[in-house]
C-alpha cells in the first residue's frame, strides 16, 4: 500500500487540531493501519498528553532531524495500539530549530514505515505551519462553525493552494447542533458554502473530550460519544469506505424536548452526556 | 413577532445568518486586498462615472464587497433622485456618417409616480 502523509491544521488555535489529529490517528490505528502521528509544534508538545505518553518520551522530532537519535528510538509505541506511533515535539527548542528541508526528509523516512503518517500542525501561518504541510500528501483543515475560525481557515486554504497541494478537506469541529437549530450558530452548509472545499466530518461539541483528554485516552475508545464516533467516520473515510455524513441530522427526541421545556433542560442533557 | 420586525417589517436576521454575512465580507475584501479607503476610492470613481448621465442621490450610495454563489462581487446600490432624467447622446466621431441620430433624448419622471 502506498503509504500517505496526513497534516491537521486550521490556522486559528484551540479549534481542535491536537484532539483531530490523535483521534484520527487512533482511530486508523484501530482499522489496523500502521500509523505515526507527529507533533510538530516545536516548543509547545501536547499531542503526546492527549494519547496519554507523555511520562515516555525520552527523544524528540528535533534530536531525530539534528541526527541526535534514530528516528525509532524517538518513536513511542501507544499503550493500547501495537501500530500507533507517536514522534513527539521538543519542548525545550524553539519552532525555527526545524527546517522545511528537514521537515521533508524526516516524513520521506516515515513513509518508509508507516501507512499513514498524520501531522499536528501548530497553530498560525509562520514556518512551523510551512513545515508541517511541506511534506503531506493530503491536508485537514478543523474549523469551529465560528467567524475566527472560518476566516482563518480561508486563509489556510490560499496558502496550502499558494504551496502546490492538493484541495484540503475540512472538518468542522465542535458543533452544537442546538444552537445552528436555532439560528444562533453558522451550519455546516454556511461554512462549506463560505469556504467551498469539500466536507470530511462533523464533530459534534461533547463533554466527554475533556474526559478523555484528562484521561489521556482518545474519544474513539468511548464508543458512546458522539464526537468519538464522528472521529472514527472521518477516519473511515479518509481510507475510502463510504460512511454517510449524518452526524448534523441528530435531533433531540420529542421527549427531550418536552423536558427542556418544563426546565430540567442542563441538568438532564448533562445526564444524557454521561449515560 | 419582535419589535425589530414590527418596527422594519424585516425579519431580524438570526445571529448565525449575521456572522455568515460579515464573514463573506471580510473574506472577499481578505482575499482581494481590497480595504475601505480602496473601497471609498472606487465609489467616488462611481459617483463621478454615473452622475454624468444620471441624478443620483450621493448621499445614500451604498457599495460593498459580497460572496454569492461562489462569486465575488462588488455591490453597488444608486438611489436615482426623482426628478427629471436626461441625457445626451453623442456618437463618436468616427460614426459621423449617422449625423442623424444625433439629439437630445429625455425622459420625464412624474413627481408622484412610484416607478421612479
Amino acid at each position: 500500500m502506498e503509504s500517505r502523509v496526513i497534516t491537521i491544521t486550521s490556522g486559528k488555535g484551540g479549534v481542535g487540531k491536537t484532539t483531530t489529529t490523535a483521534n484520527i490517528g487512533t482511530a486508523l490505528a484501530m482499522q489496523g493501519k500502521k500509523v505515526a502521528v507527529v507533533d510538530s509544534d516545536i516548543g509547545l508538545r501536547n499531542l503526546d498528553a492527549i494519547l496519554g505518553l507523555e511520562n515516555r518520551i525520552v527523544y524528540d522530532l528535533v534530536d531525530v532531524v539534528e541526527g541526535q537519535c534514530r528516528l525509532r528510538q524517538a518513536l513511542i509505541k501507544d499503550k493500547r495500539l501495537p501500530e500507533l506511533y507517536l514522534l513527539p515535539a521538543a519542548q525545550t527548542r524553539d519552532k525555527n530549530a526545524v527546517n522545511s528541508v528537514q521537515m521533508e526528509q524526516l516524513c520521506q523516512h516515515l513513509r518508509a514505515e508507516f501507512d499513514f503518517v498524520v501531522i499536528d500542525s501548530p497553530a498560525g501561518i509562520e514556518q512551523g505551519f510551512r513545515n508541517a504541510i511541506v511534506g503531506a500528501d493530503e491536508i485537514i483543515i478543523v474549523a469551529n462553525p465560528e467567524m475566527a475560525s472560518v476566516r482563518d481557515a480561508d486563509r489556510i486554504i490560499g496558502l496550502v493552494e499558494a504551496a502546490g497541494k492538493p484541495e484540503p478537506r475540512l472538518i468542522v469541529n465542535r458543533l452544537r447542533a442546538e444552537m445552528t437549530r436555532r439560528g444562533d450558530m453558522m451550519d455546516v452548509a454556511d461554512v462549506l458554502e463560505v469556504l467551498g472545499i469539500d466536507l470530511l466530518g462533523i464533530v459534534p461539541e461533547d463533554a466527554l473530550i475533556v474526559v478523555s483528554t484528562n484521561k489521556g485516552e482518545p474519544i474513539v475508545y468511548d464508543k458512546r460519544s458522539r464526537a468519538g464516533r464522528a472521529f472514527l467516520n472521518a477516519a473511515q473515510r479518509i481510507i475510502g469506505e463510504e460512511v454517510p455524513i449524518d452526524e448534523v441530522t441528530e435531533v433531540p427526541s420529542l421527549l427531550e424536548r418536552l423536558r427542556r421545556l418544563v426546565g430540567f433542560g442542563p441538568a438532564l442533557a448533562e445526564k444524557r452526556v454521561r449515560s | 413577532m419582535g419589535i425589530f420586525e414590527f418596527i422594519t417589517g424585516r425579519k431580524k436576521p438570526s445571529p448565525g445568518a449575521l456572522a455568515k454575512e460579515r464573514l463573506k465580507v471580510a473574506l472577499v475584501q481578505d482575499r482581494m486586498k481590497v480595504n475601505p479607503e480602496l473601497l471609498e476610492l472606487i465609489k467616488s470613481d462611481l459617483l463621478t462615472a454615473i452622475s454624468r448621465r444620471l441624478d443620483i442621490d450621493e448621499q445614500h450610495v451604498e457599495i460593498l464587497l459580497a460572496r454569492e454563489d461562489r462569486w465575488d462581487k462588488l455591490k453597488a446600490e444608486v438611489p436615482i433622485k426623482r426628478q427629471k432624467i436626461s441625457f445626451e447622446w453623442d456618437p463618436p466621431a468616427h460614426t459621423t456618417a449617422v449625423t442623424g441620430l444625433r439629439g437630445k433624448v429625455t425622459v420625464e419622471v412624474e413627481e408622484d409616480d412610484d416607478s421612479g
